[in-house]
């Protein structure tokens, strides 16, 4: 097992029960805000009212209410879980796929297949935002490789420099086709158009995290170098292919369904880390819990601030995400 | 010495070439005196401007309203906008009219080069106001959408005026007012409408006092729900939203149409179960406005009436 090879065994295995019952006591807490989460909004969906079998605001339930917190806890739990991938690729605690391009590529990728074929299906516009966004992200990678020093500040400098240039070539095109404002819609999260039959495609991010739950340990070990990773027998170019495939079809599923979620990638491993070390697969489901957490207080936020207006969840989520981010670096730079 | 002497003859010979210069100037403004008696004083939207010239032969305009308005006249513009134009306006995008910028920004050089005697903005470029009065006598003919009518009333008559078409403008106003009028009185009994914006998936409303206001202000489409007038870009809402106000019309205004798929009244955003359940849905009432129209043209001659008239048959 990689795994032995990483973390030290005894106090793992002597908090493992301790561990299990926190995680549970957290999935709870995230349960029980998505409940609180179904039981805001505009049309009147109370307990009483489902109780008494009133048929509208079950309709309301079904049509409305759930799809939109399934789709706030999964996109949540994927954004961030991504982030927490690409952080271990890049072996850097400040890259995220927002800030290195990947959510940029995927709405360039959009962008392209709204010009070229405006009436296509939301599959095949996710299909070529994902390809944009492998493309982008590979980009990245393979910059990083052919950097002198893995500088800690250089590396998210260098990504937020790659995404500002497709970015720039994105808004080009969209100012020249008048889609800008089409493209900020893109660019801001926001499940205020989530509905029954609309969010569905999310269920693959599911499937996504799944995936990086169980290939965690390898990443941690890809993280550390080719040489050390081949060591050990593992192949790092497909360890690598397939952290760059999860976390580009994550970002690119998410942006076509939602959105931009930002700093939800960046904020949310941080704060695992520095609460639970850097084990991985401790670190999945706390990530992923958190993520879910964060975005389900922030949409609430969103849907009451202004109610029975809207604020998207990207703008709140970037004045908070914002704040706890600062404080990140602020509390980094005193330690 | 004779350096001295050199240096002042330089300069008595430039002196002489001055004055040669002035007087000429002065001569030619002479010559001109007539077209200059014939300007006059415009107020507008930013004071006003004493230097607007009667029927001027070139002018720049950044506001589709007043374009509209102009073609409405039979006025040709030298410089337009840069814009994706609706039908109605679709040969202004020809290159015979230079292009002097965007909806909301000028290109100065471009207005420079085309050497206008009148520019005139509006909302979108209102902030260009000061920079463009240096290249031209400039006026800001922005319609107030506190008072909507009677704001594009007093603007599309100082157009009559600086192109003397007053009797044109006179008449096509009774018209527009005669429409307004007849509405009026059909939409006070037709039930409350609820007016929208969908794009890329998102959908925001707009209530009285806003830039689709018209409809319930001067119209007199009783309101379905009280929405706040801030800004230009309406309030974000969710479908819920939608279900609970319960419309019986609902005013949708799609931009996204202007992406590719022009023409088609299909709205893929609006097809949901939720909307389908309020009366706007159930008696067929549903009015797809057109978007470049009430979004990108607004307060122009021709536009206003083929606004009011689409409300019109919304509540016949």
């Amino acid at each position: 097992m990689t795994t032995t090879a990483v973390r030290p065994a005894a106090p793992a295995r002597r908090n493992r029960t301790g561990e299990t019952a926190r995680l549970v006591a957290a999935a709870v807490v995230v349960l029980v805000i998505a409940v609180g989460s179904i039981f805001v909004g505009v049309s009147d969906v109370s307990l009483s009212a489902l109780m008494a079998n009133d048929a509208g605001a079950w309709e309301i339930f079904w049509v409305s209410r759930v799809p939109r917190t399934v789709a706030v806890v999964l996109a949540g739990m994927a954004v961030a879980v991504a982030g927490l991938i690409m952080q271990l690729m890049a072996r850097n605690r400040f890259v995220e796929p927002s800030t290195v391009g990947t959510v940029e590529s995927a709405t360039l990728g959009i962008l392209v297949v709204t010009v070229l074929a405006p009436d296509s299906p939301i599959l095949t516009k996710m299909i070529v935002a994902s390809v944009f966004a492998v493309l982008g992200t590979a980009l990245f990678l393979a910059i990083l490789r052919r950097l002198p020093a893995r500088n800690t500040l250089l590396i998210p400098l260098v990504g937020i420099m790659l995404g500002g240039i497709i970015a720039a070539v994105t808004t080009f095109f969209a100012y020249r086709f008048d889609l800008l404002q089409t493209l900020s819609n893109w660019m801001i999260g926001d499940f205020s158009g989530v509905l029954r039959g609309r969010y569905e495609l999310l269920w693959i991010v599911a499937v996504l995290v799944l995936l990086g739950l169980f290939a965690a340990d390898r990443f941690t070990v890809a993280g550390m170098g080719q040489d050390f990773t081949t060591n050990l027998g593992l192949n790092y170019a497909r360890t690598m292919r397939l952290g760059l495939m999860i976390v580009s079809l994550i970002s690119a599923v998410v942006v076509t369904t939602v959105g931009a979620v930002p700093f939800l990638g960046l904020v949310v491993p941080n704060i695992v880390s520095l609460l639970f070390g850097d084990n991985l697969r401790r670190a999945v489901p706390w990530t992923a819990l958190f993520g879910a957490a964060f975005v389900l207080v922030c949409d609430i936020i969103g849907r009451t601030i202004r109610f029975p207006y809207e604020v998207p969840v990207g703008m709140v989520m970037s004045v908070l995400g914002a704040i706890l981010f600062l404080f990140l670096l602020l509390r980094k730079r005193n330690a | 010495m004779k350096k001295r002497l050199s240096s002042y003859i330089g300069a008595l010979a430039a002196g002489a070439a001055l004055l040669t210069v002035t007087a000429c100037g002065g001569g030619a403004t002479a010559s001109s005196q007539p077209e200059e008696a014939s300007t006059i004083t415009i107020e507008h939207a930013q004071g006003s401007t004493s230097n607007v010239p009667v029927n001027p032969a070139k002018v720049v305009t950044f506001d589709l309203g007043v374009l509209d308005t102009m073609n409405a006249l039979g006025v040709e513009p030298t410089g337009v906008p840069e814009a994706s134009y609706p039908e109605a306006l679709k040969k202004f995008s020809e290159a015979k009219y230079a292009k002097v910028g965007s909806l909301k920004e000028p290109d100065f050089e471009a207005v420079s080069s085309a050497a206008p005697d009148l520019i005139i903005v509006s909302g979108r470029t209102a902030g260009a106001y000061e920079e463009l009065s240096k290249i031209a006598p400039t006026i800001d003919l922005s319609v107030d959408a506190a008072k909507p009518m009677e704001s594009f009333k007093a603007q599309t008559e100082k157009l009559g005026k600086i192109f003397k078409k007053e009797d044109e403008v006179a008449s096509k106003l009774a018209e527009v007012d005669k429409t307004v009028a007849d509405t009026k009185t059909k939409a006070a009994t037709a039930g409350q409408g609820l007016i929208v914006l969908t794009s890329g998936g998102e959908v925001t409303a707009y209530g009285a006092g806003s830039r689709f206001g018209i409809i319930h202000d001067v119209l007199g489409v009783p309101t379905a729900a009280d929405v706040k007038a801030e800004g230009s870009h309406g309030e974000a809402v969710s479908f819920e939203y939608i279900k609970e106000t319960n419309p019986d019309i609902l005013y949708v205004i799609n931009r996204d149409t202007a992406i590719g798929t022009a023409g088609s009244t299909a709205n893929p955003i609006l097809d949901n179960e939720l909307v389908k359940s309020t009366n706007a849905a159930k008696n067929n009432k549903i009015v797809n406005l057109d978007p470049a129209g009430w979004y990108l043209v607004g307060y122009g001659l021709n536009n206003v009436q083929a606004m009011v008239t689409a409300v019109a048959d919304s509540v016949a």
